[in-house]
């Protein structure tokens, strides 16, 4: 944040932001973690539980970023705002190609299957079975 | 001659005075935990200059190894037998034998030479040589900043480099020897591998990322912050706009290679399981008795989402310090500054998607296939770009044929070849074939080697004369640059027909197990005679290639003393602001905050009428016409 | 010579360098906590069926964790702005705090949570009858049908469909008995009591013992050789064996609570109950552990606690948490020597270049509260 805002500016709008979004974190946690008490990857399914969790933390991390860090005031510097993007992007490559690629890979099982598994160990006796 | 801007003639061509308002530093602080950029730079040089050599002295173990397997190696083999005397166990027999054995390189040794050839002059050479050492050096001057963003922090890097290399060259003397996976730490091999060698080569990588990473975050940030007044982003040389575009790529690719080493640390010292899929051998009847569920492929995932971009890293500074010189050589603007800025931003960018080119044979399915074998084709589009601006930036030029300038010259077809090679191995179905072949190795060593190296040698002398004030031998740098270009093209354009032929890279005996002489009863597929004695020849020429360099070693030495004298700052009379200093640049480098007033290539222009072809960022000069569009404004 | 802007904003980026150079810095250590995050997805999806496991966290502990992390974010930033208004008590009295939530949580994880794990154990079964020997005893005949419920919650309810193997298709031998070793018995049949780990009263269970089966085989086929110190040449991968190095014949386990169901805990009290009555009570452990059950060795196909080595899941958690409690610790050590006198002099000479060095640690602490946020749940809940 610049040098620039005036004691008043901390005082009245500064601190009590850092409250709200302190509730919004401790909300948060509860939240999430009450749900998962409730057994929620029951009744919603897994996939639901787990983009419930993530949003809750999305959305908490964003409170953190905005004003703890100071995105709110800083996001409009380019170096930050570009920096940031670069990495979100490259981030979401790394992750989505890779993991993409996992799942769409010929493995023993999968549909795709176009490779011929000779000497591979029948799949039921690899795992656990000793 | 003497430049208007600097008050040159007040303090004379030499700087003893080199503290200008500061305390006096000890000779501690001054040469070897040094804060100065210049200092740091070439602690970095001498060190990665080191590597480069030792890395080259394996190559040449290796190399006897395959032109005449398992005879004794001369000169190196009686020496390591003692050096090296360790023993380390054959696989199943139980009997344990000393990597060299009468002065012959084992298997064994052959791979702990070929793994650490390949990080020695990846890791240890040519990125701490091009990014740290020439980026250290020149970068702050070249902005007009006093240093780098964060003195200290360099410091750091270096140290954290030093530490590394420590680590990497005490892995040779402990029990089993170094790391024997190759330069690619493929699990499960490198996971289960039972020498400890693989445990440093990790803990080294994890010191040198550390130190590459300070490096990137200190590069960028001198960049955005300390660039003088005047220097606006396009009137940035080209070489620190590579720089800009290594640090990052190194920023943000090294720390998933990072994370990669910690796991397979803990792979290999917690006894988890990351890389190791259940149900893996490694010797005997019963699979390993790891929890298994790990994934050998997330390593390579990992390792190449570095390994690509770091590619890029090995190439981007040459790129960059190529341009500077061959727009001071031939006297012109770069042809298509812009679009060359261009170009290095988008290769930089799409640099990060294209990493699984490398793994086309693990089995992917086409759809991933495809994206990958897309995104690099397009990025060989940029690369053209860069070369096609730097061939057309020739174009009636009065090119003066000086070592520099002829090793950057040199750079541009051999980059070429390198890099149209390339593109078979990005298609998929031509990969297929090619893959750890020989081909492979000879494309990616055109790109480094008379690539790369050469480029790093024309940075050496172009900017020896700044560090040292005098210049290295113009003659024998001649010699040092026909010889160079011969040998490096007698070693690797045999390896594009070797690769073709079939020939498998990492085979310790230089393929012999599959040649048609130890294999009379098969008709087809074995490698024929003409192949194999390619070896002979190859090994030949990296001997030849070795005694050239023993000329650039001695020049290089003997000029730091002995060179001829340059009697001027500017003795290439080059527009840039690293020549606008003293010699060398005191710390602090200005004498005065230089203030830029135009781009980094004015060379021959029609409208500055100043007496010179050139005229520097920070000469306040005004052509007849600015001054007259002033008046009007 | 003076670095340009080391304390003011460079007019045309609006930063000064410590800014700039720390964004960059939490950029790329957002690639490499990102690397690990992929990491979890890849190996969690591509986990066969039965292998991941779950429900083994200690969840009230992780969230005492997320809410202390979470004040000492909101203490930092409460501190920076005390020196934006040149309160020097009251940034050190916020400092301080932060220090002390910061140390809270590494002291819940590095001398409770994670030794916690390294006592308790994995016990999966050479044969479905032997296994079955065993649950009867820990749970009465009718162990299957007082399934412990455990079992359902660690075999990834992502994978319910027939074809991936949901939990009731996990071969009994495989489903693993969890618990604590108090003791063992030797060939002799005398029995051991397993002290205290490291003399810590607190953790007086066997610490991080690791048994595998496909060891005697191993050595049986003679693919493991022993150098002239009797310790294995090769490190053939991980040979590290309690029943290797100690004489034991059968181990005392004592079951935990996470082998049942709470719910049923207290309502069928036979079921808990149950190895106590089968072992007569005398032959439950004298020092009060309760129900303690005997699984002989040759029953075991692997042991193991709740180590890095256990399983994927915890490999990769250690890995996560350990390099983010290493982010903490580097945290306190900075937080520290701002606090040191050295620091009170550079506030004196220039309060903002001070400010600056307190917004910067503060923006790196919120990283490290900010990974957490992602942790706990895919860690903890998920
Ligand atoms: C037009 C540009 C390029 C293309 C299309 C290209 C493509 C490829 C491909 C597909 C491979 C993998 C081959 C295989 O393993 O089967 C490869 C390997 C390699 N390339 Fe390039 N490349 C290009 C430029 C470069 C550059 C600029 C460098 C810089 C030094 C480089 C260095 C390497 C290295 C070191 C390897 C070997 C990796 C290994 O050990 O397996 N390449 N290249
Ligand atoms: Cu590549």
């Amino acid at each position: 944040m610049s040098n620039d805002h005036s004691p008043e500016y901390y005082k009245k709008k500064f601190i009590p932001l850092i409250y709200l979004v302190g509730s919004i974190l401790i909300v948060g946690t509860i939240i999430t973690f009450a749900a998962d008490k409730m057994g929620i990857a029951e009744k919603w399914g897994f996939i639901n539980a787990t983009i419930f969790a993530m949003s809750v933390a999305v959305v908490k991390a964003s409170a953190v970023m905005y004003i703890f860090m100071h995105l709110k005031w800083d996001i409009k510097l380019k170096t930050i705002s570009l920096t940031l993007g670069c990495t979100v992007i490259f981030f979401i490559g790394m992750m989505w190609l890779t993991v993409g690629s996992e799942i769409d890979s010929n493995k023993p099982g999968h549909e795709e299957n176009t490779w011929n598994h000779v000497g591979q160990p029948e799949p039921e006796t690899v795992p656990t079975e000793r | 001659m003497e430049t208007t801007t600097q008050p040159e003639a007040e303090h004379g061509g030499h700087h003893d005075d080199h503290n200008h308002g500061h305390a006096e530093q000890s000779f501690f602080t001054k040469y070897i935990f040094s804060t100065d950029h210049k200092v740091i730079g070439i602690q970095y040089g001498v060190g990665s200059l080191f590597f480069l050599l030792v890395g080259f002295i394996l190559i040449m173990g290796m190399r006897w190894q395959m032109a005449k397997p398992n005879t004794p190696v001369p000169v190196l083999g009686p020496i390591l037998e003692k050096v090296y005397a360790h023993e380390i166990a054959l696989d199943g027999e139980g009997k344990t034998v000393p990597i060299f054995k009468d002065g012959k390189i084992t298997a064994s040794g052959y791979n702990q030479f070929g793994a650490m050839h390949g990080t020695i002059m990846v890791f240890l050479a040519i990125v701490p040589l091009g990014f740290a050492a020439f980026g250290n050096y020149i970068v702050p001057l070249q902005i007009g900043a006093p240093d780098m963003c964060f003195p200290r922090v360099n410091m750091a890097s270096f140290w954290a480099f030093f530490a590394g290399c420590t680590v990497m060259t005490v892995s040779f003397f402990i029990p089993g020897g170094a790391a024997q996976a190759g330069w690619t730490s493929y699990s499960p091999l490198a996971s289960v591998i039972p020498t400890d060698g693989q445990t440093y080569w990790l803990v080294g990588m994890v010191l040198l990322i550390t130190s590459s990473l300070l490096g990137a975050v200190n590069f960028i940030a001198t960049i955005i912050q300390l660039r003088a007044p005047g220097m606006t982003w396009f009137r940035m040389p080209f070489f620190v706009w590579a720089q800009f575009v290594t640090a990052f790529l190194l920023l943000l690719a090294f720390p998933p290679l990072e994370a990669a080493g910690v796991m397979q640390l803990m792979d290999r010292v917690c006894d988890t399981s990351f890389f190791l899929p259940s149900g893996v051998f490694a010797s005997g009847t019963e699979p390993m008795n790891v929890s298994g569920g790990g994934s050998p492929l997330l390593w390579q995932h990992l390792f190449w989402f570095l390994g690509h971009p770091e590619v890029y890293v090995l190439i981007l500074p040459a790129i960059g310090m190529v341009t500077e010189i061959i727009s001071n050589n031939t006297r012109r603007p770069i042809w298509g500054y812009t679009l060359m800025v261009g170009g290095i931003l988008v290769l930089g960018f799409l640099s990060f998607i294209v990493w699984a080119h490398h793994m086309y044979l693990t089995g992917m399915s086409s759809k991933i296939a495809t994206f990958f074998q897309t995104t690099t084709m397009i990025i060989s589009i940029p690369s053209v770009i860069l070369l096609t601006c730097l061939f057309m930036s020739l174009w009636r030029g009065a090119i003066r044929f000086n070592t520099p300038s002829m090793f950057a010259l040199a750079f541009l077809p051999m980059f070429g070849i390198g890099g149209l090679t390339g593109l078979p191995l990005g298609f998929n179905f031509t990969d297929l074939h090619l893959h750890d072949s020989y081909y492979v190795i000879a494309h990616f060593h055109y790109v480094v080697a008379p690539g790369t190296i050469f480029a790093l040698f024309a940075g050496i002398y172009y900017w020896f004369p700044k560090m040292t004030g005098r210049r290295m031998s113009e003659h024998w740098g001649k010699v040092h640059f026909w010889g160079s270009l011969i040998f490096m093209n007698v070693i690797f354009m045999p390896m594009f027909i070797q690769g073709f032929a079939g020939m498998s890279r990492r085979m310790s005996d230089g393929g012999a197990t599959y040649s048609m002489i130890n294999n009379p009863d098969v008709t087809s597929g074995a490698l024929t005679d003409s192949v194999i004695n390619m070896n002979s020849m190859i090994t030949m020429g990296a001997f030849g290639m070795g005694l050239v360099q023993v000329v650039f070693i001695v020049n290089f030495f003997w000029s730091i003393r002995n060179g001829e004298k340059i009697n001027d700052d500017n003795p290439w009379k080059a527009t840039t602001l690293e020549w606008q200093t003293p010699t060398p640049p005191p710390h602090g480098n200005f004498l005065t905050e230089p203030k830029v007033y135009r781009g980094p290539y004015e060379y021959s222009n029609p409208d500055i009428d100043n007496g010179e072809d050139f005229i520097a960022q920070n000469d306040p000069y005004k052509s007849a016409s600015e001054e007259q569009k002033e008046a009007e404004a | 010579m003076e670095i340009p802007y080391y304390d003011k904003e460079r007019p045309d980026t609006g930063l000064y360098n410590g800014k700039a150079g720390i964004w960059l810095f939490l950029a790329s250590e957002v690639m490499l906590f990102g690397a690990l995050f992929s990491a979890y997805v890849l190996l969690r999806v591509g986990a066969e069926p039965g292998t991941w496991s779950m429900g083994l966290m200690n969840q009230w502990v992780g969230a005492f964790n997320t809410l202390i992390l979470i004040a000492s974010s909101a203490t930092i930033v409460m501190a920076w702005v005390c020196l934006k208004l040149n309160d020097w008590k009251g940034f050190r009295k916020w400092k301080w705090a932060t220090v002390v939530f910061a140390f809270i949580f590494l002291i819940v994880k590095w001398s409770y949570e994670w030794p916690a794990k390294f006592t308790h154990y994995d016990v999966t079964f050479v044969t479905n009858e032997s296994a079955a020997k065993v649950y009867t005893d820990v749970l009465g005949p009718e162990f299957l049908k007082t399934q412990p419920t455990i079992w359902q919650k660690r075999f990834d309810p992502l994978k319910k469909d027939e074809k991936n193997a949901p939990a009731s298709q996990v071969k009994l031998k495989d489903k693993p008995l969890d618990g604590h070793i108090v003791g063992y018995i030797d060939s002799e049949g005398a029995k051991h009591e397993v002290g205290a780990a490291w003399g810590i009263p607190f953790w007086s269970h066997a610490f991080a013992w690791r048994h595998d089966r496909k060891n005697i085989e191993k050595e049986r086929d003679k693919s493991i050789r022993y150098g002239e110190d009797g310790r294995p040449v090769y490190k053939e991968g991980h040979f590290r064996d309690t029943f290797r190095d100690k004489d034991i014949k059968a181990i005392i386990f004592v079951p935990a609570h996470g082998t049942w169901d709470h719910k049923e805990k207290h309502a069928d009290s036979g079921t808990v109950k149950y190895a106590e009555a089968n072992h007569d009570g005398g032959h439950a452990h004298s020092d009060g552990h309760g129900y303690t059950v005997t699984i002989a060795r040759e029953d075991i196909s692997r042991l193991s606690s709740y180590e890095p080595a256990h399983s994927t899941f915890f490999a990769t958690y250690y890995t996560l948490t350990g390099l983010h409690a290493l982010h903490v610790l580097g945290g306190i050590l900075v937080m520290l020597y701002h606090l040191l006198p050295v620091s009170r002099r550079v506030y004196e000479k220039n309060p903002v270049q001070y400010t600056n060095r307190i917004e910067i640690t503060g923006l790196f602490w919120h990283f490290v509260d900010l990974v957490w946020i992602f942790l706990f749940p895919i860690l903890y809940l998920l």
